[in-house]
């Protein structure tokens, strides 16, 4: 049998396991959303580093610098810097004063109903933004590693995912990702030593064997990111997307307090982090040892970089030890997916279940019971509607998508988050004005952009960042000054900021 | 009630000390790293050359200055961990106690 295959059941039958264990203590929607709020912050530091490296960290990373050199180091250092954002600003106090979304900050503040609305229409722009092309992106990897077609690869993973959160909700999808951090954190370790060793200890080794293949200019920026501009948008859409996240916020509930939330930041950036800076010198591996022209027969992308890495230190094509790697890497790959698209259908289900019909629909006077059963019908239909647009997504461009996710996440989450937890006079009208500037100005020059439109851009950036999160700045302020002011929102303001900063919740 | 309010006015207070503590220290770190990375990204993308500048053996001055900021992240991330615990923490248990007095008196 195919070693990747015979790995990855084996990967399969934990997680269910996991699942089934997880869905015994599954009862109340403390349970579903949170956990019960108990996680260690440990345990949530690992989840979140399971949550936060999608495909596109665990195998883009490596690829981009295999064959854009510096670049992709850029790409991996983004997503740590970003952490600085949530530890200093965000992650307490969405601890102190959310309870299951990002919906829930938005509610407690303004206590309006189009606030609400607002909130909820950009956690789901951005989580189905997100998760189109993780369904894409696993119908092409699972077909690549297991040779089974782009539609059942894509059905395989939405039944899983669907499995792990209707049953499971919060709990399972920890544990998922924690046993995938494992694994992926192991499986960096063992390249790394294995490089190591290859290179006796001497990482230079590596920048001056590239230089002498490759020439001077491979390590030197712009191979890639070409504009600029578009250098600095991956910049701040990374250290203020992640923050507008819905599905990587939502971890900071799983904990029990702000200090626990704390620490679990400080716990993922020493685990992810580690992993990132990896993937640069895995990607220089690669292009030293297996060669930029194997990478890119593989997969024009790079994509494939990490696993004919692990092949060839395994021993190469055809060995054993290679096809052991080869397997291992592959079936993290996959358990990567899994992992990252069972957070986000669990959290866009609370925008959907909890925030929009309980709390908006039906002004939450909805019975405990009954909202744990809609949370998980919410997660089988979120989960099939998934399934349908990962296979049509087939074959079209979904690259725009991921630069789209984190752009709204950046321009429209991110100042309406963060005006909400500081400005007093930040009100109902800006929510609605921040989001609306800011999802739409991000979509509006994504898709007008050469992402989309290739040499027909009517617009130079891939990733509009630079530009739509000024503007969905201005519009949540506009949006403010026009609202004109709001005295009882302002004076429930000072508890509110006690809420923020101390999670004490005034009876 | 007079001295309810004067007890939750008293926590509000000690709230607007503690945001005042947050900002001694947080708008400096946000500025180290902010600066550091976003700055990177726009030497990356305006002075390539400069970038490239060998530092040691072929690692350019770019690579150097991305490892700069990994350890950058990670010392303020353990920083914040001490500040957090040292400072914050003492002013927000002293606003839960205020607020707890202002409760008792109802």
């Amino acid at each position: 049998m195919n070693p990747t295959l015979g790995i990855f059941i084996v990967i399969l039958l934990i997680t269910l396991a996991i699942t089934y264990w997880a869905a015994k203590r599954t009862s109340t929607t403390a349970d579903f959303y949170a956990a019960d709020s108990r996680l260690t912050p440990a345990q949530n530091g690992f989840a979140l580093a399971g949550d936060w490296c999608s495909a596109a960290a665990f195998l883009g990373f490596t690829g981009l610098t295999a064959l854009y050199g510096m670049d992709g180091a850029f790409y991996a250092l983004g997503p740590l810097v970003a952490f600085c954002t949530v530890l200093f600003l965000i992650a307490e106090p969405m601890r102190n004063t959310g309870k299951y979304t990002l919906g829930d900050i938005i509610r407690s503040r303004m206590q309006t109903r189009p606030s609400l609305l607002a909130a909820i229409a950009g956690t789901v722009v951005v989580n189905f933004a997100y998760l189109m092309p993780q369904m894409a992106g696993a119908g092409v990897l699972v077909r690549l590693l297991t040779g089974i077609s782009y539609d059942w690869a894509v059905v395989f993973v939405g039944v899983s995912m669907i499995v792990y959160v209707a049953f499971g909700g919060m709990l399972a999808t920890t544990w998922v990702q924690i046993v995938k951090a494992v694994l992926m954190l192991s499986a960096g370790a063992a390249i790394m030593a294995m490089i190591l060793a290859q290179v006796h200890f001497n990482p230079l080794t590596l920048f001056a064997d590239v230089e002498q293949k490759y020439t001077a200019k491979y390590l030197l920026p712009g191979n890639y990111l070409k504009n600029p501009f578009d250098q600095i948008s991956l910049g701040l859409g990374y250290t203020l997307g992640l923050a507008g996240l819905p599905h990587v916020m939502t971890r900071f509930y799983t904990v029990p307090d702000a200090k626990a939330a704390r620490r679990s930041v400080v716990w993922v950036m020493f685990l992810a982090g580690s992993f990132f800076a990896g993937t640069t010198l895995f990607g220089l591996a690669a292009a030293d040892f297996v060669g930029q022209d194997a990478v890119r027969a593989a997969d024009k992308g790079g994509n494939l970089a990490l696993p004919l890495l692990a092949q060839y230190l395994g021993g190469g094509k055809g060995t054993l030890g290679g096809d052991l790697m080869l397997g291992f890497v592959a079936a993290v790959a996959v358990a990567t997916i899994l992992a990252v698209v069972s957070a986000l259908t669990l959290s866009t289900s609370g925008a959907i279940a909890h925030d929009f019909y309980v709390n908006w629909f039906k002004h939450g006077q909805v019975e405990g019971r009954k909202e744990v059963w809609l949370a998980r019908m919410t997660a089988v239909v979120i989960g099939v509607l998934a399934i349908a647009l990962g296979i049509l997504a087939q074959g079209v461009n979904v690259a725009v998508l991921v630069i789209l996710a984190i752009c709204v996440a950046a321009s429209a989450n991110f100042p309406v988050l963060i005006l909400s937890l500081f400005w007093r006079r930040f009100n109902t009208g800006g929510v609605v004005g921040g989001m609306a500037v800011g999802l739409v100005s991000s979509v509006a020059l994504a898709m007008i952009g050469p992402a989309m439109r290739g040499a027909d851009a009517l617009w130079p950036l891939v990733n509009p960042t630079v530009v739509s999160l000024p503007l969905g700045f201005l519009g949540a302020v506009l949006g403010t000054l026009i609202w004109g002011r709001d005295l009882k929102n302002e004076q429930r303001f000072d508890a509110f900021l006690l809420q923020v900063h101390t999670g004490i919740t005034l009876k | 009630m007079a001295r309810e309010e004067a007890a939750l006015e008293a926590a509000y207070g000690l709230v607007r000390q503690l945001i005042a503590e947050k900002m001694k220290y947080l708008v400096p770190m946000t500025i180290l790293f902010m600066g550091s990375y976003i700055g990177l990204t726009v030497l990356a993308g305006f002075a390539r050359d400069f970038v490239g500048t060998r530092m040691i053996g072929s690692v350019n001055l770019g690579f150097f200055l991305i490892a700069l900021n990994y350890l950058l992240s990670w010392i303020l991330a353990i920083s914040y961990g001490f500040i957090a615990a040292d400072k914050f923490d003492v002013l927000a248990a002293s606003a839960a106690t205020e607020v707890s007095r202002a409760e008792a008196t109802r």
